[in-house]
């Protein structure tokens, strides 16, 4: 059989399916998912529930696309990975054997792990399905406790509290995001989240999920209060989605992680593995997966190009991200110290480090420039559009802080309009 | 999130069903009454305002302050959106409501100052020239012939369509809760670019056969003849039919800017010299999570998406500036610019493991 099976649908097992029909117009390429018939954006899944966009407007191809291409579409929930038959078992039906496999299987929702978590009325919002279950459960009027400090937590709060559901969010650590926002950046989305209506809890570790008599959710017992809820919400992380390779000869890291090499290579011949499941190696020679988009979408590539069987090499490069708090606009570019450790004690500062930070006078915005001796190596901007490229480049430029406060204005990306980036008096180096 | 859009897609007047189709049945024959009846007299002189287009002026700009106000709730935090939004109320209002009642008053023939040729194609109309005082001929002349074509190349069509015409006012005012309407599928692309081009060509055919007429047409009985239908014909199939009765009456079935995209010989005008000009529509690279945001609610039916996924700056003849693109994307990944094109220089080199 000289098909190729690629696991998963998400933008990692899409963009390789296009990267190898481009390199091997006629091999036979099978899609396996249980989520959906077609490619869709994950991140915009958060639009959808809203009700402002269409699962359809959310998924970026016509849906010819498979048909065009010539992908198989297998549906079902692959249980099980032979790599010396080279088959995946399936839940339905037999199976399908493959010559190369790539695994996309991506992320799931971490569980959550508190007592009472099992059982109705706790949610995730990874998926699909997720979305669907919170459709049902969130109504205007309702109560609903968010867990989790990070992006996935603000969002959920966000598309409820449109919703008109009344939400707090729970938040283990003493600030929002610690590991991308210091006490004054997230202090300040805070004070926005909160203006939102957001119920907003640090330093809360939830103990308990509380059931009434009839197995409803009840409340959360936080820090030793009950914060009363019709339903929860867990957005504390997530995990490579693969337990199905327990059992399999796939060498995987104990988080769950796929072990791959830089072509993306598992240590089993003919499979390959890529996105948000995959253990790469990062700039800073730690071994972790890379749970982004654009990352997930580069692997990809990459992934078809080391199975058509070019010398393609995956590399991440200096890292850069942006994200959204309701309408707090976030960009980071370089190398912007974490704050808080995993068990939310403030880790000591890097001494080589200089800080330049302002919150800018007028604007519910704040930007920070990272300088280790006379370098610029980040950059974290809160509350307006910043283009990463020219940041990016000014880093790998090694730029003195005084060359890039001149020139800061160029890397703006906001309307057309806005405010034009100053040196305030609040601007202080630390 | 954009507050005003919640539920969206869960309101029936704004996904096509029986409340849409009944709105634009209101409409449509509201259009027919008013262009083709003069069902609307006698209401307008009960009311003192002379007859039934300056009724029509009336309630158009007040359905552009009441929807701009509602915009203005919906996406005034960008201040893009505010000044355009205050800009197209402005010329509505005074150009195209107040000035040519003042100039009635007076006794002149009146005059709407914010439209020009080819939209409005009578403005080149010799006979129509000639009932005008000199200065205003000079202005349509200098406007259509020189300001709007430099302007256009140098701001993009969007300074037109976005910041005065009252077509697109109406558009992005009053019919705002529509605009995801529009089509985005290439079909709708391929009839574009077919159907607004040959409008074009009619209103340049329509003006060179008046003209015509105005020269030789006393000498010439049967051209006079053929000149008299091709103007009644464009008047009444492109100037009352398309642009009016169509193009706000499938508000609700077919987004807002179903004249402007499809039929307007304006924007194809604008189109082509924005195309060769300094506004374009930049991509931040590598930042696009494919939410698709930017399409659906491009009131032009343009896919911005896919240009956004493949990390390519353009420059589409049908944009017409809006910006809501810009301002829904959740990432920031696009803006509207103006600038000359850069050299070809490649893009830039990508640096991987830096120490930092």
């Amino acid at each position: 059989m000289e098909r190729i099976a690629i696991l998963g649908a998400g933008v990692c097992g899409i963009e390789a399916a296009l990267a190898l029909r481009h390199r091997e117009p006629t091999t036979p390429v099978a899609i396996v998912t249980d989520e959906h018939d077609h490619f869709f954006s994950r991140p915009a899944l958060m639009y959808v529930f809203a009700g402002q966009m269409t699962l359809r407007g959310i998924e970026p191809h016509d849906r010819e696309l498979f048909g065009r291409m010539g992908f198989e579409r297998v549906r079902g929930r692959v249980t099980a990975l032979d790599t010396a038959a080279r088959r995946l078992a399936m839940d339905v039906g037999p199976g399908i054997a493959y010559k190369r496999l790539l695994i996309a299987a991506g992320s799931k929702a971490r569980p959550a792990p508190w007592p009472g978590s099992d059982g109705p009325g706790v949610h995730a919002f990874v998926t699909l399905r997720d979305l669907e279950r919170l459709d049902t459960e969130a109504r205007p009027g309702g109560r609903a406790v968010v867990v989790g400090g990070g992006l996935i937590g603000v969002e959920v709060a966000e598309i409820l509290a449109h919703r008109g559901v009344h939400v707090t969010f729970v938040i283990r650590e003493s600030w929002y995001f610690p590991v991308a926002l210091d006490a004054r950046e997230s202090a300040l989305v805070a004070e926005h989240l909160r203006e939102h209506g957001i119920d907003v809890r640090l330093e809360s570790a939830v103990q308990e999920i509380v059931r009434a008599a009839d197995g409803a959710v009840r409340a959360v017992r936080v820090a030793g209060e009950e914060v009363p809820c019709d339903f929860v919400v867990t957005a504390i992380g997530v995990v490579p989605n693969t337990q199905f390779l327990e059992g399999s000869a796939v060498s995987r890291a104990p988080s769950g992680a796929i072990e791959v090499d830089d072509r993306l290579r598992t240590n089993v011949p003919g499979v390959w593995a890529a996105g948000d499941c995959a253990n790469v190696t990062w700039a800073d020679g730690s071994r972790r997966p890379e749970q982004l988009w654009y990352t997930a979408r580069d692997q990809g590539r990459i992934a078809a190009l080391s199975m058509a069987g070019d010398e393609a090499v995956y590399r991440r490069g200096t890292w850069y991200n942006s994200a959204k708090f309701f309408d707090l606009e976030y960009t980071t570019a370089g190398w912007v110290p974490v704050s808080l450790d995993s068990e939310n004690r403030p880790l000591a500062p890097d001494p080589g480090l200089r800080t330049w930070f302002q919150r800018v006078p007028g604007a519910f915005a704040s930007e920070r420039i990272v300088c280790r001796g006379e370098r610029v190596v980040g950059f974290n901007m809160l509350g307006g559009r910043w283009n990463h490229e020219p940041l990016l480049e000014w880093i790998h430029e090694r730029r003195s802080l005084d060359w890039v406060l001149a020139r800061l204005p160029e890397a703006q990306f906001d309307e057309e309009f806005e405010r034009r980036f100053r040196v305030s008096s609040a601007a202080q180096l630390s | 999130m954009q507050a005003g859009l919640i539920n969206t897609y869960q309101n029936p007047m704004q996904n096509r069903q029986w409340p849409a189709w009944a709105l634009s049945a209101a409409l449509l024959l509201s259009y027919l009454a008013l262009y083709f009846t003069e069902f609307f007299e006698a209401p307008a002189r009960a009311l003192g305002l002379g007859g039934k287009w300056t009724l029509y002026g009336l309630l158009y700009s007040l359905a552009m302050v009441v929807g701009g106000a509602f915009f203005l709730r919906r996406h005034g935090n960008s201040r893009y959106q505010r000044i355009r939004t205050l800009s197209v109320i402005f010329f509505q209002v005074v150009f195209a409501f107040a000035l040519p009642i003042v100039m009635k008053v007076f006794g002149h023939q009146e005059y709407y100052f914010s439209y020009f040729w080819p939209l409005k194609i009578e403005y080149l109309y010799p006979d129509y020239i000639l009932r005008q005082p000199f200065l205003v001929v000079l202005y349509s002349f200098v406007g259509s012939l020189i300001v709007l074509p430099v302007a256009g190349y140098f701001l993009g069509k969007r300074f037109y369509c976005s910041w005065i015409c009252g077509c697109g006012g109406l558009a992005n005012t009053a019919g705002e809760s529509f605009r995801h309407l529009s089509d985005k599928s290439a079909a709708a692309w391929r009839f574009e670019k077919h159907s607004i081009y040959a409008v074009l060509a009619l209103a340049i055919g329509a003006t060179i056969v008046v003209g015509l007429n105005w020269a030789v047409g006393r000498d010439h009985p049967d051209f006079a003849a053929f000149a008299f239908r091709v103007q009644q014909w464009y008047g009444f199939v492109v100037g009352a039919f398309f642009a009016g009765v169509l193009g706000v009456g499938l508000y609700p079935l077919m987004g807002t800017r179903v004249w402007c995209r499809f039929a307007c010989p304006m924007a194809a005008v604008l189109g082509l010299i924005q195309k060769f000009g300094r506004f374009r529509i930049t991509v931040k690279p590598d930042m696009c999570i494919s939410c698709g945001n930017c399409s659906t609610y491009c009131e032009m039916g343009i896919d911005v998406r896919q240009y956004a996924m493949a990390n390519q700056s353009f420059k589409r003849a049908a944009c017409v500036g809006c910006g809501m693109c810009a301002h829904m994307c959740p990432r920031g990944v696009l803006k509207l610019e103006v600038r000359p094109d850069r050299a070809k220089g490649g893009s830039p080199i990508r640096v991987y493991s830096v120490d930092l």
